[in-house]
């Protein structure tokens, strides 16, 4: 552990890329940011800057593809979106961490014991 | 997948790195401004806005750092980074680069060559069916190998239980007359069981079998080599069934050996292969050498059955051996004979790379090379790892900076390690090419296909990886532990160099062992060149003769003499005569004697050495006639029996007396001893002279042909083979079916017995020198460091008024205190090293100072010469400017 804030950790922050991207369609990497950030309540301190590493990781795994376009205000930005194998990636993923979860919640909750 | 498809991407990433920082540039200053526009319509001002957005997107250089690592391969990328900071760091000290790339080339070739040439002769097992079965079975005589005769053969291989078959094998050179044409090639006479117990396929046609050798003189039949057919037919089938005659008799080439298949002894590849059963045929003799049980003549493997091991079968042929000596014993009435015949040893070997006859001879000089060239290249490395050594107390400065600025020091250790390892590179790539020409010389001595293979070349790799991580380990770990402080402050203290020291005295002990050792190597070689052989090497040309019949008694005396008397006659030739043994033929032949008036003791040596010369051979060969007469043409056949003798046979049985007119009696035969003559050398230079006794060739017992002699000719002034072609011609005219073969100079003859004794003299000398060399720049290295470390003690001393002597003496007292304690550990080791390689050298007594006296002379010298430069520059100091340095 490095820093005193949470840093989001490299697979967690990738996978919060993904579902963002799939929810919201193309966006920027300060979209991305921005809406990380609000999603996880602000609980998570997301330094800006380590997104875009974590975006090309994505992009070199083949699971976002990027793509130079305009903003609303007529800024040019980088666009990502989500790229078929992201789609099944991000599936596969999420079904993971739900069983992670779910064992988790199971082995931590005061049941009674056998 | 998806990581290999990372990778790709990553390595890609190494490639238009600035197209794509300014992507990334571009990208973050896009994300700044959505972001501060963001803050400006949630109402901060400009500059809030500004700096909001700034302190969230966090360290712009930090981003753009881990961004670069992830876009390509940082390993890499550092790892090229040294080598560029590297080659630049060899290339501004091209004085260094060159003479490190050089000796550490020159190592590692070197030790790549013999590498290869003691992987051709030892290592590479025969290329037939499971080689690691086959043994030899040998006479061990003196702790050498020895060949068997036929009689042993047949009866110790007939009766062992441990193997599934043998063979029996000599070497043989036949003049075959094929296609009108006559030409000389290299043979084999083998049993029948040769090819099966090698179990090897015939390129083309048959190989022999049993049924070849099963009739003595029914099978004209022959194979001929895979290189032969090659060489001579262009591997033309139409070879089967060819017809070439040799002595007269008509053989059929039936098959072709494999491609690779050179024959059973390293060094022999022979053209031809017949079956043992025409073995008189070849020799022209009849076949008595079948039932001689002390004729040896023949070489013999087998292999072993699948549960057998060289132990087993050892075992059962001591059994065997012990029977057919006290069987052979039992024959003899000679209680003498009886005695050494009972002292025979034989013994089983394993032999998957062949008969180990090469081996006895040069595995020796090879492994004491080997031990020479691995000396050089550890030399080698320390002379460059203390020159980075002292390189980088000189950098200590950059050092200390990279340090401070947060290198690790293992990175530092890398950086070093890769310096080490482009000169490594560097150094074993030339040395490869050394290795390639090493061989191609050595070559010509030996004859062994020396084509360098995968092995080869993992060994050089191996070696240089080896050589890099030596030389550079100890410049990297000093640079990685430097004291940042004190090396910012430009404070001279710190190390004292002491590995620096250490490694030059490790040099100069090593080079003090190869020095002398070049010194006793070259001293052997010319001791030989100058004893006193008894003969006279100069201008004397030798020839023999083939034929292609066997020439009746009468006839076969007539063409001798006649060949003889025309010789002579020739103008430009002082005189002309034969022999059957000429001198360091390597051949020996001994007789048992019976001398007038002496009687041997129990353990006395009963024989003498035997020749068989004709009238005017000591004239011809320069061996002086001491006392009596030599032959004439008045001793005849049927003239009383004479014989010669040298001055050891007449001191050694007449002590003072004059042997003249006394007898000697050798197989029946007594003869009276008309002449002495000198001692003179017989089998080799380095044998000691033995008793001899030579017989007139017109009264030797036996049979008797032309081709059994060799013909000397004394000639005047200048080169005796411009005498080839008369000779050749006459030896025609003298009998139509005679022909001249191997003319050489006795010369040449004389040269090519000590070829060995040559051969380590030149590379002896040769890793002398550059032994000398490589020290010499260790200390200049050393001792540049060391007074460029002291400059200002020098300054200082020249202030208070020491004269340039004083400043001298200084640092060459230095350099003396190192040439004495290498000089002294080089002594031992050498004196130890001599020791094991005594019977390669020759003319020296135990301890013989010269040679180490010598080489530290020279050594000293050297030494001495290179730390005066260094001395030099430290008087040069400018006190002045050192002071100001402090």
């Amino acid at each position: 552990m490095v820093d005193g804030k949470k840093d989001v950790q490299q697979g967690t922050l990738a996978l919060m890329v993904l579902k963002t991207l799939e929810i919201i369609g193309p966006l920027h990497g300060y979209g991305i940011a921005r809406r990380i950030e609000q999603t996880s309540g602000d609980l998570l301190s997301v330094n800006y800057g380590t997104l875009y590493p974590a975006l090309l990781k994505l992009e070199q795994e083949g699971y976002i593809a990027s793509e130079w376009g305009v903003s609303d205000n007529n800024r040019k930005a980088k666009y990502y979106k989500l790229t078929r194998a992201g789609r099944k990636q991000l599936a596969r993923e999420a079904r993971d961490w739900e069983a992670t979860a779910a064992i988790l919640a199971r082995f931590l909750s005061p049941e009674q014991q056998p | 997948m998806k990581m290999l498809r990372a990778w790709l991407l990553r390595f890609g990433g190494l490639f238009n790195k600035q197209c794509r920082d300014h992507e990334l540039a571009a990208e973050l200053d896009s994300h700044l401004q959505l972001h501060i526009e963001d803050n400006l319509r949630a109402g901060m001002k400009p500059e809030e806005a500004r700096r909001q957005a700034l302190i969230k997107l966090g360290g712009v250089e930090q981003t753009k750092e881990k961004y670069r690592d992830r876009r390509g391969l940082p390993w890499l990328e550092s790892l090229w980074q040294d080598v560029r900071f590297g080659l630049r760091m060899l290339r501004k000290n091209p004085g260094f680069t060159a003479v490190a790339v050089l000796t550490l080339a020159l190592g590692i070739g070197a030790n790549t060559a013999i590498f290869t040439l003691i992987d051709s002769v030892m290592l590479r097992p025969l290329p037939v069916q499971e080689p690691q079965q086959l043994i030899q079975i040998t006479r061990v005589v003196d702790g050498q190998n020895q060949a068997l005769s036929y009689p042993q053969f047949s009866q110790l291989t007939g009766h062992m239980h441990s193997i599934s078959g043998a063979f029996a094998r000599q070497r043989t050179n036949a003049v075959l007359t094929l296609d009108g044409v006559d030409e000389q090639v290299t043979g084999e006479i083998v049993s029948g069981d040769y090819f099966q117990v090698l179990q090897l396929n015939p390129a083309a046609g048959r190989l022999l079998s049993p049924q070849d050798d099963a009739v003595q003189g029914g099978s004209p039949v022959a194979i001929i080599g895979f290189n032969f057919w090659r060489r001579r037919f262009a591997q033309d089938p139409n070879v089967l069934g060819k017809a070439f005659s040799v002595n007269g008799q008509v053989f059929t080439i039936v098959g072709v050996t494999p491609a690779s298949f050179t024959g059973v002894v390293r060094g022999q590849d022979p053209d031809v292969t017949f079956p043992l059963a025409m073995a008189e045929v070849l020799w022209g003799t009849g076949s008595l050498w079948r039932q001689e049980d002390d004729h040896y003549s023949l070489e013999v493997m087998a292999r072993l059955q699948p549960e057998a091991s060289v132990k087993i079968a050892n075992a059962e042929l001591q059994v065997l051996f012990g029977g057919f000596i006290r069987d052979q014993a039992s024959r003899t009435h000679d209680p003498d004979d009886h005695k050494k015949i009972l002292l025979q040893r034989a013994e089983v070997l394993s032999a998957p790379t062949g008969i180990n006859q090469l081996r006895s001879q040069y595995a020796m000089p090879l492994f004491v090379l080997m031990g020479a060239v691995t000396l050089v290249l550890l030399q080698a490395c320390a002379n460059v790892a203390s020159l980075l050594l002292s390189r980088s107390a000189e950098r200590q400065r950059e050092i200390s900076v990279r340090l401070a600025l947060g290198a690790g020091s293992n990175r530092l250790l890398r950086q070093f390690l890769t310096e080490s390892a482009i000169l490594a590179f560097l150094g074993g790539g030339a040395g490869l090419l050394l290795a390639q020409w090493f061989s191609r010389a050595n070559g010509g001595a030996l004859t062994l296909s020396v084509k360098p293979n995968i092995n080869i070349l993992a060994f050089t790799v191996i070696v240089s990886l080896g050589t890099c991580i030596l030389a550079g380990i100890a410049p990297g770990l000093h640079a990685a532990r430097a004291d940042v402080n004190s090396a910012l402050k430009e404070v001279r203290v710190g190390s004292r160099g002491h590995w620096g020291k250490v490694l030059v005295v490790a040099q100069l002990a090593l080079s003090m062992v190869l020095l002398v050792g070049a010194n006793l190597f070259i001293t052997t070689v010319l001791k030989l060149y100058t004893l006193d052989s008894g003969f006279h090497r100069d201008g004397v040309l030798m020839f023999g003769v083939r034929s292609s019949e066997n020439y009746l008694p009468v006839r076969a005396v007539e063409m001798e003499q006649t060949l003889v008397a025309r010789l002579s006659s020739l103008p430009g030739v002082n005189s002309a005569s034969a022999v059957q043994i000429f001198p360091v033929s390597g051949e020996f032949w001994n007789r048992p004697v019976q001398v007038e008036g002496y009687s041997f003791g129990p353990d006395d040596d009963n024989t003498s050495a035997y020749n068989v010369v004709a009238p005017g051979y000591f004239d011809t060969i320069g061996t002086p006639l001491i006392s009596g007469r030599d032959f004439n043409l008045a001793d005849t056949e049927s003239s009383p029996k004479t014989a010669i003798v040298n001055e050891s046979f007449a001191r050694h049985f007449f002590g003072q007396n004059s042997p003249l007119g006394r007898h000697v009696t050798y197989v029946n035969v007594t003869t009276q001893i008309v002449g002495v003559v000198r001692d003179a050398k017989y089998q080799d230079l380095r044998a000691a002279i033995v008793p001899t006794m030579y017989v007139p060739w017109t009264q030797r017992i036996g049979n008797r042909q032309p081709t059994m002699y060799t013909y000397v000719l004394q000639t005047k002034a200048g080169n005796p083979l411009r005498f080839t072609a008369t000779v050749e011609q006459l030896v025609r005219d003298v009998d139509p079916g005679l022909r001249m073969i191997q003319p050489q100079t006795f010369a040449a003859v004389v040269d090519h017995s000590i070829i060995r004794e040559r051969i380590m003299a030149i590379l002896g000398g040769f890793f002398g020198l550059l032994a000398l060399l490589v020290a010499g720049l260790g200390i200049f290295g050393v001792m540049a460091f060391q007074v460029s470390r002291r400059t200002n003690e020098f300054g200082v001393r020249i202030a208070l008024g020491a004269t340039h002597g004083d400043i001298i003496n200084l640092v060459l007292r230095e350099v003396i205190v190192m040439f004495l304690f290498g000089a002294g550990i080089g002594s031992i080791l050498a004196l130890v090293l001599t020791n094991l390689t005594r019977n390669l050298l020759f003319g020296f007594s135990e301890t013989d100072p010269a040679a180490f006296v010598l080489a530290a002379l020279t050594l000293g010298m050297a030494a001495l010469l290179a730390g005066y430069i260094p001395a030099r520059r430290a008087m040069r100091v400018d006190p002045m400017v050192a002071l100001r340095h402090e």
